[in-house]
């Protein structure tokens, strides 16, 4: 390159330099907004049939929830959940819940037993069957004390709720906690209507999953807001929607990347996990889809619309 | 420019911080406490209710569990861990015990031991009792064996102002039937001949294994509180293994993926980042042991999200660095305003992340503690790690030769390459 081009390379790049520090309308690749409608009407459905689950066969309840007695039996050979609910049936528990966790492995659930009840459908399945002692898992809950758990849960949710809301409005505004509440109640359903359609175990660990996972989301929501607030600053000229719109797309990569990398331990947890460890990783790796798409395209759409009504930047 | 000596310094902080934690991390296997539903075990969520007048108050179950814990150790249960949840319900771990039917009735009994006098039969031939004349807490000792007619009895010695007390009551109701009243029922109701000083004994019991029973939970005192038994939870020792082996593989099979993909990406600055991502590893193992906090299995699920969000801030921060190279600036530049621009959002989401963690904490119950615990400690040492360390190894580097753009995994457009070379 000669000496005479080399300066008007650089002579370019001082006008370009220049041009991006001054405000200007932020052009963009990917109009998020415009597809919003997509994913609203996805989530709708999925909530939808999920209620519909709901009032239909209602959630999976593990026995934290609803109590009763819980035994994972292993027997001395082989035996199919049919065989098993015959000999059930015989010994008067026809109403078991069973759940296979292996060939020669289940999960027995009843309602509340004593000691002698339980010791004596023990005893009858190892006359029957044989089983192997000591017993895998044995839980018993009292039909009150999940009443408790249930309550706390609630709370749990409710005070995380409470607590990120205060959070965001103080350190953005108003409408952005409101629209990051918006979003996160749009998870939760997700994440319920997934219990109740996929019809998987919904204990207290569960609570776990939905509280990882609105933190989760929340921490997508407040990047892409933190970077609307960073863009208000300097592109007071442009137009919201254009704003918010640039705002995804400066922070798109960042989602995805990190979308991906919480995304790989939960799937080999979901290759190489017991039923427990499955019953997890399904709720977190719908979580992390929910949280992801609602930081996108739930929650920026909301805070232009709110602005169409209410302006406070420019239309 | 800060100066080289700042980075230096923290770079050998954090060296002799992972040392320490290696060494308490050390050795690996037993270092870290185990939670039940890994390491296998019974747990026991008691309620508590008052006894009569006695208020549930915070002393009465600090007593309970001290009275709990005696009775446990009696059994020889090693490592009994006995705790209160925010609803005052008393919690009760014992690792490795499988079959706990005789922990449960040991742990239920309230023991309370009264003398009572017998007054009468009522209709349903239930006996109706005196006030209660002297309780069960001035025993010295209680035994179980034979009397010298072979039937099976706890005989009991009273301290020295039982003795006296005893003594009096005897005397004083001469003729009359002395209950002995365990746990509401009654035992014997032996007729006073005399005033009798020293020993009393409790009959009407089956076995010999239950007046042992009886005799522990005589010597360990009276409960202060009646306990129901709301949960009964246990473990067999392989469900826990099974799980603690699948978990740990997926975090480490999810860690090299992590690896792979942050290297594809952002080149050395990806590799950088692990540097980051191991010491933060490091720490938190250090952490788990030194805390002697239960690692549960909601609690490595936990540690495994929060692997791939402590990647988060790096990203967020490599995100920025590649933007303002894109932009033309210089090395310098770019790192400064990097770290500056995505710092407010890495603290943001963290908060939040942490809001839900203390929630989780104050509701929630073993393993979901265990959670919030794990996932509190993974946001704070990420951040450190994430912004502070990974920051002081780039700026050493800032000047050298090794960061180039290529390094950071940024084309830049011909043009702007030819500019940041001069600068």
């Amino acid at each position: 390159m000669s000496k005479k081009n080399k300066i008007a390379a650089k002579n370019m790049i001082k006008t370009k330099n220049v041009a991006t520090d001054i405000p200007q309308l932020r052009s963009y690749r990917f109009d998020f907004l415009g597809k919003s409608k997509f994913v609203v009407i996805i989530s709708t459905v999925f909530i939808i049939t999920g209620i519909v689950f709901f009032l239909t066969r209602g959630f999976n309840f593990g026995i934290d929830f609803r109590g009763g007695n819980l035994m994972e039996v292993k027997f001395q050979k082989d035996i199919s959940i049919s065989e098993l609910r015959v000999t059930m049936e015989e010994i008067g528990y026809g109403k078991a819940i069973l759940q296979s966790t292996g060939s020669d492995r289940y999960i027995i659930r009843t309602v509340q037993l004593t000691d002698e009840e339980k010791t004596k459908i023990l005893d009858d399945l190892d006359k029957k069957i044989g089983i192997t002692k000591p017993l895998i898992q044995d839980r018993n809950v009292a039909a009150g004390f999940s009443q408790t758990i249930i309550k706390n849960a609630l709370i749990a949710v409710a005070i995380s709720i409470a607590g990120i809301l205060i959070y965001v409005w103080i350190r953005f505004a108003v409408r952005f906690a409101i629209v990051t509440i918006v979003e996160l109640l749009h998870d939760l359903l997700i994440i319920l209507s997934f219990y109740t359609i996929s019809h998987r175990e919904f204990n207290s660990t569960t609570i776990a999953v939905i509280l990882t996972i609105l933190g989760y989301s929340l921490s997508d929501a407040v990047v892409i807001f933190d970077r609307v607030r960073e863009e208000l600053r300097f592109g007071k000229t442009d137009r919201f929607p254009d704003l918010v719109n640039y705002s995804i797309n400066k922070t798109i990569v960042r989602s995805l990347i990190t979308g991906t990398t919480t995304f790989f331990p939960i799937i080999v947890l979901l290759i190489v996990g017991n039923e427990t460890l499955k019953d997890f990783g399904f709720g977190l790796l719908v979580g992390i889809i929910s949280g992801t798409f609602s930081s996108i395209f739930i929650g920026p759409p909301l805070l232009v619309l709110w602005n169409k009504r209410f302006p406070v930047y420019k239309k | 420019m800060q100066s080289k000596r700042v980075q230096i310094i923290v770079i050998l902080v954090f060296a002799a911080i992972l040392g320490l934690c290696l060494y308490s991390a050390y050795p690996f296997q037993s270092s870290i406490k185990l939670g039940l539903d890994l390491e296998g075990g019974t747990q026991i969520i008691l309620k508590p209710s008052e006894i009569g007048a006695e208020q549930v108050t915070d002393s009465a179950l600090d007593k309970a569990q001290l009275i709990i814990l005696n009775r446990i150790d009696k059994l020889g249960i090693s490592e009994p861990l006995i705790t209160r949840d925010y609803n005052k319900n008393i919690i009760v771990q014992l690792p490795g015990v499988d079959d706990p039917k005789r922990a449960i009735e040991l742990i239920g009994k309230t023991a309370q031991l009264e003398f009572r006098i017998l007054e009468s039969f009522d209709e349903n031939d239930n006996p109706v009792f005196g006030p209660v004349l002297m309780t069960g807490d001035k025993l010295a000792k209680a035994e179980a064996g034979y009397d010298s007619n072979g039937s099976i009895v706890v005989s009991m010695a009273f301290t020295s102002e039982g003795q006296t007390e005893f003594a009096k009551i005897t005397s004083e109701n001469v003729g009359k039937q002395l209950a002995i009243v365990l746990d509401g029922e009654m035992k014997s109701a032996p007729r006073i001949k005399q005033a009798i000083e020293g020993d009393a004994v409790i009959e009407g019991i089956d076995t010999l294994a239950e007046a042992q029973d009886i005799a522990l939970v005589l010597q360990t005192g009276a409960l202060p509180v009646s306990l129901e038994i709301q949960e009964s939870q246990t473990i067999g020792p392989t469900l826990g293994q099974d799980s603690l082996r699948q978990s740990m593989l997926a975090g480490i099979i999810g860690f090299a993926l992590i690896a792979i993909f942050m290297v594809a990406l952002f080149r050395g600055l990806g590799l950088i980042s692990l540097i980051g991502l191991i010491a933060y590893i490091i720490i938190f193992w250090g952490i788990l042991a030194a805390l002697k906090t239960p690692l549960t299995l909601p609690g490595i699920a936990g540690t495994i999200l929060t692997i791939g969000m402590a990647v988060d801030a790096n990203v967020l921060i490599f995100a920025r660095i590649k933007e303002e190279m894109l932009k033309g600036k210089g090395k310098y530049a770019a790192f400064s305003e990097g770290f500056k621009n995505a710092l407010k959002a890495i603290i943001d989401s963290n908060v939040t992340t942490l809001i839900t963690a203390a929630a989780l904490y104050r509701f929630g119950t073993g393993p979901i503690r265990g959670f919030a615990v794990t996932l509190a400690i993974g946001v704070f040492i990420s951040m450190f790690t994430a912004i502070i360390l990974v920051r002081a190894i780039l700026f050493l580097m800032v000047d050298t030769r090794v960061i180039t753009p290529g390094f950071i995994g940024v084309k830049l457009p011909k043009i702007t390459r030819e500019v940041v070379k001069e600068k």
